[in-house]
């Protein structure tokens, strides 16, 4: 009985074992998948940054707009990017961290429990011990004190045993209810960024005067540009 | 007329016989280019131009002004084509010098232009080569011999004369740009030396051209010479050195851009399994992973190749007009240092002249191409920046395209997204709660039980402190206590008393004053532990055993009045006792007794009369312990 005892034991905290090291990681990952969005973001605007501080700006004034346009539209996606990156924040990030603070505790509830089996197990030998041998005075009063020891030493194991295996099960179902509204909040804010993104960018290009050439198209003209310009002399031959 | 026939004659002839020799010469690719350069261009502009001159034979009036105005229509096409052709001319010359010195390939070559251009005769492939050059040198010859044949009140005059200077212009600016080649390319490449080469370059005459150079500059830095300021150079220059500023810092960026891009692909949260059945965690995971899949990596391929890969070449470009640039300067120094021989001196030598016609042939290249380069690098530029817009664009464009399937199985999807952000923030604080009350709930599991084991027959006595003094003050014995003094009590490991004094009356707080529910006495404090009552249902179960003994072990029908414990029962001592007086008697652990009455003589339960060893008297009744079953000793049991 006892072995059945244990291997649902095992089996329940062995899934949330298991749990805990997922939610440990995706937490790594997410947080790590956001600091490289946010560069990601920072670096776009760089781009424009740069060209704007560039003195081209101040002589050419089709290059000065240019610029500016792009500009604009990097900073209002890095603004947008920041507002995603704290929806996911608060909504993902932040939970995570908050279920994963549940498993040390978890964690030291199992150890007690272990530690009360281990007596548990200790006493009960010798209880069998002092029963196996020749009822003589001593042993009996040996008995009778041994199982005097064993008696609450059990309970508490059967107390501690009961109590985690009523908890663990709905600790593991509670991830559920958990986890599903942040993932939703997940979809829906990168949705939300991309729409804009869609937006922006494609006012930006339709303003660029940019009409919407295939690849091949886009290859041709790089590869026409960059041999016009080599056709200079003072181009070197490559 | 006849002078003039035999001049349209000799034009008529084509060149046409190079290509297919392009064809049947088995040789690398690379050096085709460069022997035969753009061939193909000459022959499409020449076949075109033969096809209009052709024409005007059959208008034999007008035929030498339809002549002249042919050459005017086409003296743009004749110089952009042939002046690439001459410039890498000689070129050609070194390459086929290499063959000439591999006599089997020189063979090859000879046996194929014998077959495929038989007119040729003998001659090797740098006579083959050389005629497209006559060609167009011959051009403004013959127009102008044609021109001394036609009568200058001729109508035609004007225009042969405008054509003929035409093709001497083009003759002229082709050996202008052949000449810029060259200069460029000396000065141009940038060469990749060791230190050692570079060191090796020095010699006494490298070294004077330096000190020159750099003494030049010195007594313009101190304004003792004059520096020559071209402003419309210096504008240039400093446009030139923006553009580059921009290529390059754009660049860098887009680099650092795609090196975050990669980072953000690298990392992937949508592989976790936290084992839920379906509904957004499910959603999003084939979500991330169907962008990671397509839509990241295309737009991460197309920023390489419409972006990247331009701007790196775009960069390339620069290196060329910088080096020139920097070369310009130190002719420019040498220039004015000529300069000043000349005003000195009035004369000067062969290298100083080279030197002086280095910077001016330097400067009018720069002079003429640097806008057009910088307004080809600007346009280019603009270019790859509005790429770059629509491929972010076209990314968005994806990933909506995607992300509206899971959108829609999304359980609130039709709830704006301001109410659903409050939804959510609702949801989590809930569930934050619960998940506190879980770790609560963990950090409950009962610790260690400091409760001992309780001593047969106690409980009663427990309950009796229990009532009388309540649960704080009770205390239980951890190991056993042999009093020394008359004060002092002798108690075993186990039995419970209830605390009078923390203290006794010197004031030692080592030294208790309990309570046993019979004697009042001093123990050692260090051996008490506070006492956790069980709970009596435990406490039951737990003496069940020795109740149901009990029960077993008294058949008498008539309940003793006194106590529940029977007399004349077997029972064993516990723990070792030690008689302090003839009224007791000594016990051993595990020496069974006979209970003779199980109260002194005062009534009192805690003392029990037995008989051990053949002696009587009392004992601590809580040191012995009923048999748990009727063991066969041989005693005699109540039937």
């Amino acid at each position: 009985m006892e072995c059945e005892v244990e291997r649902d034991f095992e089996r329940e905290y062995g899934k949330l074992q298991q749990l805990e090291e997922q939610t440990k990681r995706l937490q790594k990952d997410m947080k790590k998948s956001t600091d490289a969005d946010l560069a990601m973001s920072k670096s776009a605007v760089k781009i424009s940054l740069d060209l704007l501080s560039n003195p081209l700006c101040e002589q050419d004034q089709d290059f000065l707009n240019m610029v500016t346009a792009l500009d604009t539209a990097m900073k209002r996606m890095d603004a947008f990017n920041q507002e995603k990156v704290n929806q996911i924040q608060k909504t993902v990030i932040e939970p995570l961290k908050k279920f994963g603070s549940v498993f040390p505790s978890l964690n030291m509830a199992v150890k007690r429990r272990e530690q009360a089996l281990q007596d548990y197990r200790r006493l009960q030998a010798k209880v069998e011990k002092y029963e196996e041998k020749e009822k003589t005075g001593p042993v009996l009063a040996k008995l009778h004190q041994a199982r005097e020891e064993l008696r609450p030493v059990r309970d508490d194991f059967e107390a501690k045993n009961k109590q985690l295996l009523d908890e663990m099960p709905r600790f593991y179902n509670s991830r559920l209810d958990y986890f599903q509204p942040s993932f939703e909040s997940l979809i829906r804010a990168q949705v939300v960024y991309y729409s804009e993104m869609h937006k922006i960018f494609g006012d930006l290009t339709q303003q660029l005067d940019q009409p919407g050439h295939p690849d091949e198209q886009r290859e041709q003209e790089n590869e026409a540009k960059l041999s016009e310009l080599r056709a200079l002399s003072i181009v070197a031959d490559d | 007329t006849t002078l003039q026939s035999l001049q349209i004659k000799s034009l008529c002839r084509t060149p046409s016989d190079l290509p297919w020799l392009l064809c049947s010469l088995q040789l690398p690719q690379g050096d085709l280019d460069v022997l035969f350069s753009n061939i193909d261009d000459i022959v499409k502009v020449n076949s075109r131009f033969l096809h209009g001159l052709q024409e005007t034979a059959s208008r034999e009036e007008d035929q030498v002004q339809l002549i002249g105005n042919l050459f005017l229509e086409f003296q743009e096409e004749l110089e952009q084509v042939y002046k690439v052709y001459c410039a890498s001319y000689d070129q050609a010359l070194l390459l086929v010098d290499t063959y000439r010195k591999e006599p089997e390939l020189q063979r090859e070559i000879q046996g194929i232009i014998e077959a495929v251009v038989p007119q040729a005769g003998s001659s090797g492939l740098s006579f083959l080569l050389v005629i497209p050059l006559q060609r167009i040198t011959k051009y403004p010859l013959l127009l102008q011999k044609i021109l001394e044949n036609t009568l200058p009140d001729a109508s035609a005059y004007p225009v042969l004369q405008r054509a003929t200077h035409a093709l001497q212009d083009v003759n002229a600016n082709i050996n202008e740009y052949k000449r810029r080649k060259e200069v460029a390319s000396k000065y141009t490449k940038v060469e990749q030396l060791t230190l050692r080469e570079r060191l090796a370059r020095i010699n006494t005459h490298t070294l004077s051209k330096k000190t020159t150079r750099l003494s030049q500059l010195l007594k313009q830095e101190a304004g003792l010479v004059p520096r020559t300021e071209d402003k419309e150079f210096d504008d240039l220059e400093e446009r030139f050195h923006w553009v580059s500023l921009c290529v390059k810092e754009t660049k860098n960026n887009v680099a650092a851009y795609l090196d975050n891009l990669e980072a953000f692909l690298h990392f992937r949260p949508q592989e976790c399994d936290l084992d839920v059945g379906g509904g957004p965690v499910v959603q999003y995971c084939s979500l991330t992973r169907d962008l990671q899949l397509q839509a990241f990596p295309e737009f991460k391929r197309r920023l390489e190749g419409l972006v990247w890969q331009p701007l790196c070449s775009l960069a390339k470009t620069l290196a060329g007009p910088q080096n020139l640039i920097k070369k310009r300067l130190d002719k420019l120094l040498d220039f004015e240092r000529v300069e000043e021989k000349l005003l000195e001196v009035g004369s000067v030598s062969y290298e100083e002249e080279v030197a002086r016609h280095t910077y001016q042939a330097l400067n009018s290249m720069l002079v003429a191409e640097l806008p057009q380069f910088n307004q080809l690098a600007m346009q280019w530029l603009r270019q790859i920046l509005c790429t770059f817009v629509a491929l972010q664009r076209d990314l968005a464009k994806q990933v909506l395209q995607r992300a509206e399937g899971s959108l829609a199985q999304l359980p609130h999807h039709h709830i704006p997204e301001l109410a659903f952000r409050k939804l959510v923030e609702d949801a989590l604080g809930q569930t934050s709660h619960q998940l506190h009350s879980f770790q609560k709930n963990f950090e409950k599991v009962l610790p260690p039980p400091t409760i001992q084991p309780l001593l047969p027959g106690a409980e009663r006595q427990v309950q009796a402190l229990l009532s009388r003094y309540g649960p704080g003050k009770l205390y239980q014995v951890t190991s056993n206590i042999s009093g020394a003094g008359t004060l002092d009590l002798t108690l075993p490991r186990g039995q419970v008393v209830a605390l009078l004094q923390n203290k006794d009356t010197k004031g030692n707080s080592s030294r208790w004053l309990v309570d046993t529910g019979g004697h009042r006495g001093y123990v050692p404090a260090g051996k008490l532990e506070l006492y956790r009552v069980v709970p009596r249902d435990k406490e039951l179960r737990g003496q069940a055993g020795p109740h149901e003994d009990s029960r077993h072990l008294t058949p008498e029908p008539t309940p003793v009045p006194v106590s529940s414990v029977p007399t004349m029962t077997q029972v064993v001592a516990v723990y070792p006792f030690l008689a302090r007086s003839s009224h007791e008697v000594s016990l051993q652990a595990g020496q069974p007794v006979t209970v003779l009455e199980a109260q002194d003589k005062k009534g009192n339960p805690e003392w029990s009369l037995v008989e051990v060893d053949g002696q009587r008297g009392y004992v601590p009744s809580s040191f012995l312990a009923r048999a748990p079953s009727p063991a066969p000793w041989g005693w005699s049991l109540p039937s």
